[in-house]
């Protein structure tokens, strides 16, 4: 049962209020922070009158508690079984986990039980002893903000040695690829991990200021008529995005959503995918960019009346 | 009732987590299934949990909350905070730190009568008006907690004794989980094992990252233990069109779940039509598990073969595949566009067919499913073929109305 009070966030700070209770340490203050921390924004309203006021009967008024241990709880069989199902992830082998003590536990599901079925086949090498390497290389420096020296091969084959510090790593999961977000020499890379042909840790150098990149704010405004179910599919399909939608009327809807400008022509292309049913009305850049691939394929089409003419 | 921030039944906040998260577009008003009073209760609820990503806006329906979410900002998914709101009972909670505090302090184990006299003489005899614990009552929580696996018990003569299971050490988990909690199915029991200890924080950021699957982990934990078990399943299914659900037995074989497009889905044979088909998880609710299949395994081998003909999750007609073809121009410098040709394609083939000219073809069952990623290649397109016509001549028709809506063409 996934749905179960004894992993929910009450349980969890109660739990933290017992550990410093135990130790003299509990007061209104750090319950409260507590709260903050672990609990949802009203939480405190219900947590503090009820543990206060006796009707959970586990601290005192005065902060003292009969509990004598540390609270902790076991591995419940739904998280063993959830974990034994991840110790047959492909992915797995970029972690050096030792999975003995899940012992003959049956695994939740079977890496065949679920298809990504749009998934690129481009995806990073997973189990290439050299890839798993760097990996844990960059795992290393971006946990210890340590410097790393690589030699990396762009997109237009060439290569270069550098020194970088990595500060997060990113995970598509549609390319089903690693990225990492380094900052070198005042610039910030965004760096293929597949494509680091070496990667050491270079303990003579010292991160001193990490100019993360702070990615340029970029938005695009559009309308949709909603035929063929397309609000739904094109709302669903920009979920991950920050978005605003608005009704206009007559099942029209104007939507804005905001997205990096790393990613601009995989926006377009984005939208291109829904066809007639989004129209680009903002920014004129944006518009420019679907008129330019429009006008490209209008040209073909010309071109080859025979096939585009109905 | 009082209202109150957590929930007794996940469902209840669901679907006003989906309305408020992927359309962002009802007002107060616009609910109108629901009274004012459930509707004001479900948004403080969710305002409560997710208060960092509640948005609001007001335009002439009214004023309207919405959840807005960059997924690439969130290294740990908002939306399993959802999971760890469950009610529970004054009695619960005493009850439930008090046992686990007894069974830590008799590593040896101790009996159920044991455990009953210490909540009374050790725990509770300090509070001013202690709660009364009957045996009925600590013996069923004992039971839900040995399902759960967390406690153990032996016999000891003709008493039953109770130890704590082992505790396992988690600490080399921390990078594993923080990556696999966001991207490996039900991911929530992960976040779950992650708040049991203070684990490091993430240092990953996720792309192309739909959260809104988290909240059907409960419906999509149940199918896949169905499948490693080969059990069949009953379902509620409301679909769109449908106000009350209806109730399907299913033999569930596979999860297909996009990474690009956020939906979720269950392939399943239906056992009262006898069909092969794909069923959304987020329509989905109620899933009980039913008994064993016999033909689990001749259905997998149908489902196996039929997938090379799959674009999708659509097969309309497993008797007849469709034919699609098209030629895309990519000059010596665009590899790129012949990278995502071959790495996009989910089945059919690739052949260069001409200086700088790429064709793709492939026999699915259902054609209109790969019209979308062929509309990605638009301004390179030289050549397109449908064997079946009405697709063709509905994808020309779009490609002629863009560019209507562009102005291309008339000038």
């Amino acid at each position: 049962m996934i749905f179960h009070e004894i992993y929910g966030c009450y349980y969890k700070s109660i739990s933290e209020m017992l550990k410093l209770a135990l130790n003299n340490e509990l007061d209104n203050n750090t319950t409260k922070k507590i709260i903050d921390r672990y609990a949802f924004n009203e939480s405190s309203l219900e947590i503090l009158p009820a543990l206060l006021g006796q009707k959970w009967q586990l601290i005192d008024r005065d902060f003292s508690t009969p509990i004598i241990n540390s609270p902790s709880l076991p591995l419940t069989t739904l998280e063993k079984r959830w974990l034994k199902a991840i110790s047959l992830d492909k992915r797995i082998a970029l972690f050096d986990i030792d999975f003995s003590f899940l012992g003959d536990t049956e695994p939740l599901f079977l890496p065949e039980s679920i298809k990504y079925f749009d998934k690129s086949l481009n995806s990073d090498p997973f189990d290439d002893p050299l890839y798993i390497s760097h990996f844990k290389t960059v795992l290393e420096a971006v946990k210890n903000k340590k410097t790393i020296m690589i030699t990396y091969t762009n997109r237009r084959s060439i290569t270069k040695s550098f020194r970088c510090s990595p500060y997060k790593i990113e995970y598509s999961e549609k390319d089903d690829k690693f990225r990492v977000y380094a900052s070198s020499c005042r610039r910030t890379r965004l760096l293929n991990l597949a494509s680091i042909d070496k990667c050491t840790i270079d303990s003579n150098a010292h991160l001193t200021d990490t100019d993360t990149m702070q990615d340029l704010p970029m938005y695009v405004v559009f309308e949709l008529s909603d035929q063929r179910n397309a609000l739904e599919r094109v709302l669903l399909h920009f979920a991950n995005f920050e978005k605003e939608a608005e009704a206009l009327g007559d099942d029209r809807y104007k939507v804005r959503l905001y997205y990096d400008k790393n990613d601009e022509a995989e926006m377009v292309i984005r939208i291109l995918s829904f066809g007639q049913h989004i129209k680009v009305t903002q920014p004129d850049s944006f518009v420019q960019l679907i008129r330019n691939k429009l006008k490209m394929q209008y040209e073909f089409s010309k071109e080859k009346r025979k096939m585009f003419d109905e | 009732m009082a209202y109150s921030e957590l929930i007794k039944n996940f469902e209840k906040v669901r679907s006003y987590m989906k309305e408020f998260y992927i359309y962002g577009l009802k007002s107060r008003e616009e609910f109108s299934t629901k009274s004012a009073r459930t509707y004001d209760n479900e948004k403080r609820r969710i305002e409560s949990y997710l208060s960092d990503y509640i948005r609001f806006k007001r335009d002439k329906t009214g004023k309207n909350v919405f959840i807005s979410i960059d997924s690439r900002n969130a290294s740990h998914n908002p939306f399993f905070k959802v999971w760890k709101a469950k009610s529970f009972t004054d009695s619960e909670v005493t009850l439930h730190f008090i046992l686990f505090d007894i069974l830590k302090e008799n590593q040896q184990g101790i009996s159920l009568a044991d455990i009953l006299e210490a909540i009374d003489n050790d725990y509770l005899s300090i509070f001013e008006d202690p709660m009364q614990f009957d045996e009925s009552t600590v013996r069923k929580k004992i039971n839900e907690y040995k399902k759960m696996g967390l406690i153990n018990s032996t016999k000891n003569g003709r008493s039953v004794i109770y130890t704590l299971a082992h505790e396992d050490d988690l600490r080399q988990l921390d990078d594993m989980l923080n990556f696999f909690s966001e991207v490996a199915p039900c991911g929530v029991v992960g976040s779950y094992i992650l708040d049991k200890k203070s684990f490091s924080d993430s240092v990953f950021c996720f792309k192309h990252h739909y959260l809104t699957s988290a909240l059907d982990s409960e419906v999509l934990c149940t199918l896949l233990e169905a499948i490693y078990d080969k059990k069949s399943v009953t379902v509620h299914y409301s679909g769109k069109k449908t106000d009350l659900p209806s109730v399907y037995d299913l033999i569930p074989l596979r999860i297909y779940s996009s990474v690009s497009g956020g939906r979720q889905y269950l392939f399943a044979y239906n056992i009262l039509t006898g069909q092969m088909r794909s069923y959304r998880t987020d329509f989905m609710s109620n899933v009980k598990m039913g008994n064993v299949c016999l033909s689990f395994d001749s259905l997998m081998e149908q489902l196996n073969s039929a997938e090379k003909h799959i674009w999708g999750v659509s097969i309309k007609n497993m008797e007849k595949t469709e034919h699609v073809e098209f030629t895309i121009q990519a000059g010596e410098f665009e590899q790129f566009v012949i990278k995502r040709l071959y790495g996009e394609k989910r089945c059919g083939t690739v052949e260069k067919t001409g200086s700088n000219l790429y064709t793709f073809s492939a026999d699915i069952y259902d054609s209109s499913e790969i019209v979308p990623w062929i509309r990605t290649f638009i301004c390179r397109i030289t050549h397109i073929s449908f064997s079946n016509k009405t697709i063709e001549k509905q994808f020309l028709s779009d490609l002629k109305k863009m560019y209507q809506l562009y102005d291309i063409g008339g000038e």
